[in-house]
């Protein structure tokens, strides 16, 4: 079973600590937000930093859960075909780990984010 | 004042993600709900788990909305005044949201200074704390600001 998500696009592995992800037109949520006017959700993007947060994290986080969105910046709007790439920095602090991200798209940011987790599944 | 909430936000299927509002004071607060459901399009085969977190955020943030809009329905993006999301402080979750939980989004204005509005606020599950927002501060923009933002990436 996949985590359940408001993007069905996959992000691309770049490096230890980059990915990629194509914004398709096709995407479900273009439908509502916004008829005649697709933009592509803010929380969306945060979507896609969490997930490239969870493919770029220390093998010994194990299972990380979300505890915290310490801070999250919008920049500037994505829109459909925008190549967005998501560069984080992983950082541990007693029992949480953080990481700190930035959302581009052609070289400018879209999004700024810290995201805070800890191990294990339960909150 | 129509407390519907297709006239007033301009979301639509499947991102509208607020169902109804319980109460709401125009411009100071809002208490609004969100039933999820597995029939939403996120829960396809293959896929199970909690909602995910930006979903919950983002029903939260469209309850905001409801604040200042229920004054002024704008439900078109294209034109008048759009609300645009400027940043988020310190959203702190506390358990997971599933399939049958009806979210109860309370909103509160802390601060307007001109057109920016800035929220804080909680969301309860059967009095239960799933999480909370320290600060969420949102710009009131004329729509041709976005659509001259869109125009440039085309360029």
């Amino acid at each position: 079973m996949s985590a359940v998500s408001p993007v069905i696009g996959k992000v691309k592995p770049v490096s230890d600590n980059e990915v990629t992800f194509t914004v398709s037109p096709d995407e479900p949520v273009f439908a509502g937000h916004y008829p005649g006017f697709p933009i592509f959700p803010g929380m969306c993007v945060v979507e896609l930093v969490h997930r490239g947060a969870l493919r770029t994290a220390p093998a010994e986080a194990g299972d990380l859960t979300m505890t915290a969105m310490e801070s999250v910046r919008f920049v500037a709007p994505v829109f459909p075909g925008d190549r967005l790439t998501v560069t984080v920095n992983w950082t541990k602090d007693r029992d949480h780990w953080r990481c700190a991200a930035r959302a581009t798209v052609a070289g400018r940011d879209a999004a700024v984010v810290k995201l805070r987790y800890q191990s294990g599944g339960d909150r | 004042m129509t407390a519907d909430v297709r006239e007033i936000l301009p979301h639509r299927y499947p991102m509208l993600l607020v169902d109804h509002v319980l109460d709401v004071s125009p411009g100071k607060w809002v208490t609004a709900v969100k039933s999820v459901s597995r029939n939403e399009p996120w829960y396809r085969d293959g896929v199970d788990g909690p909602y995910p977190e930006v979903l919950l955020v983002e029903s939260w943030a469209q309850a905001a909305g409801i604040v200042l809009g229920v004054q002024k329905p704008n439900p078109d993006v294209l034109s008048g005044q759009v609300m645009l999301f400027g940043s988020l402080s310190d959203i702190e979750f506390h358990r997971p949201v599933l399939p049958g939980d009806v979210l109860e989004h309370r909103v509160r204005v802390s601060r307007v200074v001109g057109e920016t509005v800035i929220f804080e606020g909680e969301c309860v599950v059967r009095g239960e704390l799933v999480f909370t927002v320290s600060r969420m501060v949102v710009a009131y923009r004329p729509a041709e600001q976005l659509r001259a933002a869109e125009g440039e990436k085309q360029t």
